[in-house]
Formats: C-alpha cells, sequence, structure tokens
C-alpha cells in the first residue's frame, strides 16, 4: 500500500501497535532545555529511575539565558537558578550539555541540525513546540510537555496517537525570491488554514516551492507548522539536506551509506492519499506583516489592516477576536500596514536567526542606519550562527547601522530573560507567535521576514522590501 | 463532579496568556498559580474557587508545549477547561499529568453554558449537567487512548 513519508517514519518506530490503543513509538533524539526538564528529572529521582538512553539525549540552556556579557553575573536569581539545576541534572544523569559558555550554545532547534544531531528519518523529541523545526530534514519532530520529557528520559518511548497527514502543495515561484521569503510563505499558510488547521495533523510540505528553498529556508517553514496547530511539519530530504548534515560535529560515520538508503526510502509514495491537502500558489505571495494577536491574522505588506467584520466574516467570535485584537494592538482598522511604525526591532528566534536570515538582514541594512525612533536588535540562534556571522564582518555591518548585536538564545521570542518589550511598545520582530504579552506584558509583536524586520529599522514603519535599494 | 463556570468567550486562548514565559522560572506549584490567566484576566486566582471549571471557544491552550499551564489552572482548583477544541500539546499535557481533564463540546453547548451557571461533568455518560438551567449536554467522547491515560491517572500509570 501507498505510504506517506511520515507513516514511513511512523511505521519503521512502532515499538507496539495495538487496535485501540495508543502506540508506543521509539525515539531517536532526545534534546533537553532548562525550562520544560526540572520537574522531569524531579520524577526520576523520586521513583529511583535512571536516564535510559543518556547517549540519545542532548541539553542546551537557551530560554532564559542574558543575551549580554556573559562573563557578568546572571542577575535574575530564578533563572540562575534554573540554569544550574540543568547543569546539576546533566552531571547526575550523565547528559551531555552545551552549557552557557559553550561554543555550541543555542537555541535546542538551532544547533540540533548544526551539529547534524537531527537525522532524516527520525523520530526527535524535545519539551518545546517548535520542535517542529527539524521536520525540514524529513525526521518526524515534535514538542512534548514535561510529563512526556520526563517518560522519554525514563524509557526512550512515547505512547502516542497516530496523527493524521496533511499535504501542503506549494506551485510556483516567489515573485522575488529575497524580498519575499519562507516567512512569508508559512505565514500565508496559517492565514488560509488557520491556527487550528493542522490540529490532530501531520503536514508535509512538497511541490516546487519548497524544492527550491534552502535547508534554513525549510526549517523557518517548519518552525511554524505548530502555529497552525499541527503535531508536526515535514519536508522530504534531498541533495540539499544531504550536504546540510555533512561533516557536522555529529554525523554518523557511515553517513554515506545512511544517505543512500535515505534516498531510497525517504519520499511519500506517488499516487498515496493524504488525509487533507491544501495548494498554494507561491507566486502570488506579497511580503507579510501580522497585525492581530495569533499568526494567521496577517495582511500582505501593500495591504491595510482588515476591519474587523472583513477578517471575521459572518462569524461573531471571529469578529469580536478581531475587535480585542485591533484594541490591544492599538491599531484602526482600515489602516495601510506601511503606515504603521515600530519601536522596536528583534532580529532572532528559532524561526529566523540563523545565518541566512542574518546575512540576508545584513544586505540591507549595509551603509544604513536605524531610525533614531527605533532600537534595534539582533540575537543570533546559536554561537556557531554568531561565530560564523563575525567571520563575514556581519556584525560590524549591523553594529555600524546601531544595531545591537547579542549572545546567542531565545531572548525576546518570548521574553523570559531581560530582553522584553515594555508595555505599549511595538515591534517588528522575526520570531513565530504574536500573542498578547508573548515578548512583554503589553507589548506588541508584528510577525515578519528578516528582511522586513531589518529594513523596517531603517525606515521606522513597514515598508515593501520588494522595493529597497 | 460539580463546579461554577468561570468563562471565556474567546477562541484561542493560548499559552503565554495562561501563564506568561517570565513565570516559566517559577518551580513552585502554588506561586505559579498566583499568576494563572495573568494575561487575559489577572483576577482569575482571586476568583476562581476549587472545582471551577473553565469554558472557551476554539484550539484552547495554543502554543508552547508548558505544562507549566495546565498545572497553574489545576493548582487554582480548576478540574476540567471545557472547550470547543483544543491544542495537541495542551491537552496531553492536561491528562498525561492528570491534572485537569480537557473536555471538548460542540459550539451549541459552547452557546448555552454561560459564566457562574453550577455544572455537573459526568464522563462516564459523556454528559453534562447544567444544574442552573436544567440542561442537559453531550460531551464529545475521549479517544480509547485518552480514557485510558486518565483512567490510569496519568501517562506513568498507564502500563501495557
Amino acid at each position: 500500500m501507498a505510504e506517506t513519508l511520515f507513516e514511513k517514519i511512523w511505521n519503521s518506530h512502532v515499538v507496539v501497535e495495538r487496535e485501540n490503543e495508543p502506540s508506543l513509538i521509539y525515539i531517536d533524539r532526545h534534546l533537553v532545555h532548562e525550562v520544560t526538564s526540572p520537574q522531569a528529572f524531579d520524577g526520576l529521582r523520586l521513583n529511583n529511575r535512571k536516564v535510559r538512553r543518556p547517549d540519545l539525549t542532548i541539553a542546551t540552556i537557551d530560554h532564559n539565558v542574558p543575551t549580554t556579557d556573559r562573563s557578568l553575573p546572571m542577575i535574575d536569581e530564578t533563572s540562575s537558578t534554573q540554569i544550574k539545576t540543568l547543569e546539576q541534572n546533566c552531571k547526575d544523569f550523565g547528559i551531555k550539555l552545551f552549557g552557557i559558555n559553550d561554543p555550541n550554545q543555542g537555541i535546542v532547534h538551532v544547533i540540533g541540525p548544526q551539529l547534524g544531531i537531527t537525522l532524516p528519518g527520525s523520530t526527535i523529541v524535545c519539551g518545546d513546540s517548535h520542535t517542529s523545526t527539524q521536520g525540514a530534514f524529513g525526521a518526524f519532530a515534535f514538542g512534548i510537555g514535561t510529563s512526556e520529557v520526563e517518560h522519554t528520559l525514563a524509557t526512550q518511548t512515547l505512547w502516542l496517537e497516530k496523527p493524521k497527514t496533511f499535504e501542503i502543495f506549494a506551485t510556483g515561484k516567489r515573485n522575488n525570491s529575497f524580498a519575499v521569503t519562507s516567512k512569508d510563505i508559512i505565514l500565508s499558510i496559517i492565514k488560509k488554514i488557520g491556527t487550528d488547521g493542522g490540529t490532530g495533523h501531520v503536514l508535509e510540505y512538497r511541490g516546487d516551492a519548497i524544492n527550491d528553498l534552502s535547508m534554513e529556508q525549510r526549517m523557518t517553514i517548519c518552525n511554524m507548522s505548530i502555529e497552525a496547530g499541527s503535531r508536526a511539519g515535514l519536508i522530504a530530504p534531498d541533495a540539499k539536506t544531504f550536504d546540510y548534515i555533512n561533516n557536522k560535529k555529529y554525523t554518523p560515520k557511515n553517513y554515506d551509506e545512511l544517505v543512500e538508503t535515505w534516498k531510497e526510502t525517504l519520499m511519500s509514495d506517488t499516487n498515496v492519499k493524504f488525509d487533507k491537502s491544501f495548494t498554494i500558489d507561491v507566486e502570488k505571495i506579497e511580503p507579510q506583516v501580522s497585525w492581530g494577536t495569533n499568526p494567521a491574522m496577517v495582511s500582505d505588506v501593500t495591504g491595510i489592516v482588515p476591519t474587523p467584520e472583513e477578517y471575521g466574516q459572518n462569524n461573531d467570535v471571529q469578529v469580536e477576536s478581531a475587535k480585542k485584537a485591533l484594541a490591544y494592538m492599538n491599531l484602526e482598522p482600515e489602516t495601510p500596514i506601511v503606515e504603521i511604525s515600530i519601536d522596536r526591532v528583534f532580529i532572532g528566534s528559532c524561526t529566523n536567526a540563523r545565518l541566512e536570515d542574518l546575512k540576508d538582514a545584513a544586505e540591507i541594512v549595509r551603509g544604513k542606519k536605524v531610525n533614531p525612533n527605533v532600537s534595534a536588535m539582533v540575537v543570533p540562534g546559536s554561537q556557531m550562527v554568531k561565530h560564523e556571522a563575525e567571520k563575514l564582518g556581519l556584525d560590524k555591518i549591523f553594529i555600524d547601522a546601531n544595531f545591537e548585536w547579542r549572545e546567542s538564545g531565545c531572548s525576546m521570542c518570548l521574553g523570559m530573560n531581560p530582553d522584553i518589550l515594555k508595555p505599549g511598545e511595538r515591534c517588528a520582530s522575526t520570531s513565530n507567535r504574536n500573542f498578547e504579552g508573548r515578548q512583554g506584558s503589553g507589548g506588541r509583536t508584528h510577525l515578519v521576514s528578516p528582511v522586513m524586520a531589518a529594513a523596517s529599522a531603517i525606515t521606522g514603519h513597514f515598508i515593501d522590501v520588494r522595493e529597497w535599494s | 463532579m460539580i463546579g461554577n463556570v468561570i468563562k471565556y468567550e474567546q477562541d484561542n486562548i493560548d499559552t503565554d496568556v495562561i501563564i506568561p514565559g517570565t513565570y516559566l522560572k517559577i518551580h513552585d506549584y502554588n506561586e505559579l498559580a498566583t499568576h494563572a490567566m495573568e494575561g487575559i484576566d489577572p483576577e482569575f486566582p482571586s476568583k476562581v474557587k476549587e472545582g471551577d471549571f473553565i469554558v472557551a471557544g476554539k484550539n484552547f491552550g495554543c502554543g508552547s508545549s508548558r505544562e507549566h499551564a495546565p498545572i497553574a489552572l489545576s493548582t487554582c482548583g480548576i478540574k476540567a477547561v471545557i472547550a470547543t477544541s483544543f491544542a495537541r500539546i495542551f491537552y496531553r499535557n492536561s491528562v498525561d499529568g492528570a491534572f485537569l481533564l480537557p473536555i471538548e463540546i460542540d459550539d451549541e453547548t459552547y452557546l448555552k453554558i454561560s459564566n457562574s451557571d453550577q455544572l455537573e461533568v459526568n464522563i462516564e455518560k459523556n454528559e453534562i449537567k447544567n444544574l442552573t438551567k436544567n440542561e442537559v449536554y453531550n460531551i464529545k467522547p475521549f479517544s480509547e487512548i485518552i480514557a485510558k491515560i486518565i483512567a490510569a491517572g496519568g501517562l506513568f500509570k498507564y502500563k501495557k
């Protein structure tokens, strides 16, 4: 019987499967960070359990690390405690930790692929919803809660309900491959299918427009799969995938052999039936800017903030939610997107803080200055990204333009460390969630691509980056 | 299970408003509970009573994988969240740690239940009695998989 890529990965990881029971699925890699793991380790201690496969478990510290000078002591005591707790837990249970001063430290979903830990055809979990990022390599990668973190630590398996499959077919060619980014593609998809359009499903992105993307661009797409409610997002591996993972720190020794097997097996069979399907033509996609408080509330940069009625389309709850969102965002309906002024710019997060993102943003910024009304920062996704960017001189371009150039971490994406918006501040952010208070209580987030964020830092408002010169 | 309703007439109540990111450093459940729902209803911890139910629209708990979200609600006394649909990680977190019951209802039932109504929730019969309005509604049954984890009292007690 014809199978989808997801079904092939699932079937090759089933330990136990019975009708009307959850399936016990083997987990190949478990990534751990400081925020969702402390209770899981406590649970292991309480029950005298060990970590079953410390060799398949890798930890880093990303959520609450300061992005300023790390030779200074941390001011936030609770963050410091949480970090020390993970350090102790990794020591006690024999887990490899890329700690705060490690050259491989970084956002967990950024370092997995950079270290060659993320492999095609594997199952990957982490106590973090954006684990879906790593689906870009043809892995079934998904976020779990702390109880499941504990279960994985103890057994290297998880009891799961088998998700359904959802094909996202992207055709056409982007009308400007620099200014219309994979962030704009995924925001357009979420706008169409909604924040719960993928619930209970694994999305498989396919089609020429997906094949055309680089690995880092594909990661941005898979990263935001969770914002459409889906369990995971994935893309069949190809030559770009195999090149990306080659010669990394943890690339397997028999890599060439593995690639040969992956080439033959890791794709959805021809004419296979997905449970759901959605087609999008990327040629029609413009640079996107979110105006509301969820990632489906998005407009074209040449468009306007919609009226609640237009957004809600006769659905009272939707109309109300748009009214509430506009009040929170302090925006009037029908305001042209390009007339929205901003106070802050954040280029960072597991969505858009890899080397290509920083290169593209630097291309916009080069030789220009941040608008005097704006404060802007770049937070590389990992120390490796930071180091590579510095080798290319990108740090100088940003610093000369009056951007702050920071140490790596999750930073202002979720406001767990001191990098937060003040109440009422409006931010162009390359992150993934524009929820109320996400970047700081009362802060207002507009989700955009790195080039849009960079351009708006210069102009002080959103702008059609296709016309940037 | 009898309790009173705290209703939020909203879809997409996300984990960042249920428990904002800045509090994810807190290890103590009781302290965490003092910030529950702070993002949309700062009065929540002072008004919620042991046994209460939250009623909301679709895609409840979307966003982060933080188990702190069901923990904060459950430590406040919330026994069930009754919504038209749930985001998947929140749903599993709720039952995996046996924190609270995520109960799905249809749109019509959602409209019939009002704030402060007293409900009796019976998951064996898959029904909700509205004691205030003297009405009976159906619950969308749990999948067998989830029902078994709930019956066992959480993921770690569920063994094959």
